[in-house]
């Protein structure tokens, strides 16, 4: 008889040593997993973190330690700090106005109305086209020589219009938040839409029963029922908007001079352009710093942590 | 009798082993290559190519020849320009022996030769008898493109160079010319300075705008503009650097006049004229909505109607201009033979001699012909026979008028800054032009430019960086002579 036949008639689930080799036989299991996971996740973090404290380009592989120079310099980098004004700029204005018509949307296709699925539809068309691409588009409509906007201006005005949307600083960043509000105001309007259709109409029916208006009603009931799904709604875009390329890329790159700059677009100029491998590291661990001190603040002030 | 015997031997003997030499001196580069080459018959090279038309080349016309020649075949990779730089360093530092030939532009070649990313091919030009061939590459490429600290480290393959284009029939036009007259004061003629482009193009654009024609027009994009900035900043006698210092010293005068002059230009171009790049370029010209332009070889063949009925050309705005255009040297008369590729061989490389064979027979003097006539792939004439091949004079009715222009340009065309990290500073010209265009003042531009680059300059190390640029300087096309 084996000593497993034993602990079998013994009644084995509670027998200590049949409770080992369960314990750990489940750690093997998600082994390879975690493994996987380190290895792909946390291996290039820590590469990164390395290489941050050395000084390889792309022509000098130079990997003794460089202390905190490159870290040292994101101070006098004027052009680092300009990339992350101009990402805020973006980021604080972009996102009111994607919320805001967002809700608006939403809350006027709240109602049942003919044909509502399929503006829904069409509404939502723009978040399914890649970024880049919705750049070249929206660069082709700006264009003065082929682009309808100008000439479409053009009839209004009652006279040609020379407007370079992607040149001309007044006009750069204007052009910027078009693309990217048209872009992404569905992403807000489809969410909202959800939460909104979530809201116990119950409180509202009895609210305007009890005379309270559609700001008050909006503000006291509405507001706070669709707050957890805003919050998160706003994080999201709040975060992908401080990453924003694509766009950008395909409009301006960057430009005119470096006007239009973000801070993804100079990590990927450091990066891929200018082959500043070491400096980039750093580079990359400042943002996400930055990004984790903000999200985190920001989960703590929505109360999404709760 | 018997010494007669002996020398008629003998004369016999040298008689004969004359003749062997003459037939191996006879052999061409090409034929020789493809010989060498057939000892790796069933191996496979393979060769960065810039993406799009440019690899057409090998992937219909040289590589399907060179597998039927040896039985190697050739394996394309297909790069964007703006990350050819990259994958071939990356490549280098991972080692891999991935690619065997590369597409180099020559401006990166001190980068790539200091890293150590290409082979020397001095050796295998001996080896392989290539060295009488090499010498016949038009002299501007062959001495400026080739090498790096003294060792030659590509074959110049692309005559890229700016070409001026004008209508012909608007500068030969009585009507016109009288009505240039009448505003100038002078005779029309096609432009041999900057001022007189300028007040060419101006008084065209007034004569003519009523038929929305325009007396010039230029890709302004930056990218595109920093080639042009590098070309007119020389021809008016600017320097990049202090040669003993290694400060920049493009916020110089001169520096500031051609900015200054590049946006008043734009006035009397067509509206929108900063947006284009080089299609927007080419369509106005092919719509005949422009008087002049500049731009690469191509140009000049499409707007004569050579090959634009090929499938791979269908993009290609249908010229309405045919017959019409001539061809000049840019004003200054020093032309920038602008980016250009180099055959080079990987130093990963694990077929080095089998790829070598293969960018021996493609830069020969008789498949290079073939090569630069094959009307999609880009590849500008850049050996002398080029320029004078009855078959190219024959392609269409002015190729004649255009290959002397280029052999023209040969004679007197002046190549990019070549020298460490070029793009870093070539990335700050573009920017500049970014900010010209957007209505900076010219002087606060080329004044933080020159910043920038002294920054740059720095980062490298002055006298490391005023090494490579003595070398670049040094060079018969750095500057005009």
């Amino acid at each position: 008889m084996t000593s497993a036949s034993h602990a079998d008639n013994s009644g084995g689930a509670h027998h200590p040593s049949r409770r080992m080799p369960d314990h750990n036989f489940r750690y093997w299991i998600i082994a390879p997993s975690v493994f996987l996971l380190l290895l792909i996740g946390l291996f290039p973090l820590i590469y990164s973190l390395v290489v941050s404290f050395q000084q390889i380009t792309m022509t000098d592989y130079d990997t003794s330690f460089a202390g905190l120079t490159n870290y040292a310099q994101l101070f006098d980098d004027a052009r680092l700090w300009q990339s992350i004004a101009h990402t805020l700029i973006i980021t604080i204005i972009a996102l009111p106005i994607e919320l805001v018509f967002g809700l608006a949307m939403a809350h006027l296709f709240l109602e049942r109305m003919p044909g509502r699925q399929i503006f829904i539809s069409l509404i939502v068309l723009p978040t399914v086209i890649s970024p880049v691409v919705a750049g070249a588009t929206w660069r082709l409509l700006f264009d003065q020589r082929y682009g309808p906007i100008n000439q479409v201006i053009g009839w209004f005005a009652g006279h040609d219009v020379i407007m370079l949307w992607n040149i001309t600083p007044h006009l750069v960043y204007p052009a910027i938040l078009i693309c990217e509000v048209w872009q992404w105001t569905p992403f807000m309007f489809l969410i909202l839409l959800a939460a909104l259709s979530n809201v116990d109409k119950s409180l509202t029916e009895a609210a305007e029963l009890d005379g309270a208006g559609f700001w008050r009603i909006f503000f006291k009931i509405v507001l706070p029922a669709i707050w957890p799904v805003m919050a998160i709604a706003i994080l999201i875009r709040g975060v992908d908007l401080f990453r924003i390329f694509d766009v950008i890329w395909a409009l301006t790159s960057g430009g005119p001079g470096t006007m239009t700059e973000t801070i993804s677009i100079y990590t990927y100029v450091q990066g891929f352009q200018q082959f500043e491998s070491s400096y980039t590291a750093a580079i990359a661990f400042l943002i996400v710093g930055l990004m984790s001190v903000v999200v985190i603040w920001a989960i703590r002030r929505m109360g999404l942590a709760k | 009798m018997n010494l007669i015997k002996r020398l008629g031997l003998t004369a016999a003997g040298a008689l004969i082993a004359a003749s062997a030499v003459s037939a191996a001196w006879a052999e061409s580069a090409a034929e020789r290559a493809v010989k060498e080459a057939q000892k790796y018959k069933g191996q496979t090279i393979t060769i960065v190519w810039e993406a799009g038309l440019q690899s057409l080349d090998p992937l219909n016309f040289s590589g399907p020849l060179w597998e039927k020649l040896t039985g190697m075949k050739v394996k394309v990779v297909e790069v964007q320009t703006a990350e050819m730089f990259t994958k071939i360093m990356q490549e280098y530092r991972a080692g891999t022996g991935a690619y065997d030939a590369l597409n180099v532009m020559p401006s990166w070649m001190p980068d790539l030769a200091n890293a150590g990313a290409l082979e020397p091919l001095d050796a295998y030009v001996d080896k392989y008898g290539y060295k009488d061939e090499f010498q016949k590459i038009a002299p501007i490429f062959r001495d400026n493109w080739a090498k790096a600290n003294g060792k030659i480290y590509g074959f110049p393959d692309d005559g890229d160079v700016f070409i001026m284009y004008f209508r012909k029939d608007i500068f030969e036009d009585p009507k016109i010319k009288d009505a240039f007259k009448a505003k100038t004061g002078h005779d029309l003629s096609v432009p041999k300075t900057w001022k007189e482009f300028g007040e060419t193009g101006s008084a065209l654009t007034e004569i003519l705008k009523p038929q929305n024609v325009y007396g010039a027009a230029f890709f302004r994009q930056p990218p595109y503009t920093m080639f042009m900035f590098q070309e007119r900043f020389r021809n008016e006698g600017g320097k990049f650097f202090d040669a003993e210092t290694m400060k920049a010293t493009i916020n110089s005068d001169i520096g500031v006049k051609v900015l200054t002059d590049m946006r008043n230009e734009n006035k009397f171009m067509p509206p929108g004229v900063e947006q284009w790049g080089f299609v927007e370029n080419l369509a106005a010209f092919m719509a005949g909505q422009t008087a002049m332009t500049i731009s690469w070889p191509p140009y000049g063949r499409w707007a004569a109607g050579y090959g634009t009925d090929d499938k791979a050309l269908n993009w290609v705005p249908k010229s309405t201009v045919g017959g019409k255009v001539g061809y000049a040297l840019p004003p200054g008369g020093h032309p920038e033979l602008a980016a250009g590729f180099d055959l080079s061989i990987a130093s990963t490389s694990k077929n080095k001699d089998a790829a070598y064979l293969f960018i021996q027979w493609l830069n020969s003097e008789d498949i290079s012909l073939q090569r630069v006539k094959l009307p999609t792939t880009l590849r500008d004439p850049f050996r002398d026979s080029h320029y004078t091949d009855a078959g190219y004079l024959a392609l269409w009715p002015d190729a004649k008028d255009y290959l002397k222009t280029l052999k023209d340009a040969s004679l007197a065309g002046i190549f990019d800054l070549s020298v460490l990290q070029t793009d870093k500073y070539e990335e700050v010209l573009r920017q500049a032009i970014g900010k010209l265009w957007a209505g900076e003042d010219p002087k606060v531009i080329l004044d933080a430019a020159a910043g920038e680059w002294d920054g740059i300059t720095k980062k490298i190390g002055v006298d490391k960086q005023k090494a490579v640029y003595a070398d670049w300087a040094s060079k018969s096309g750095a500057y005009p002579k």
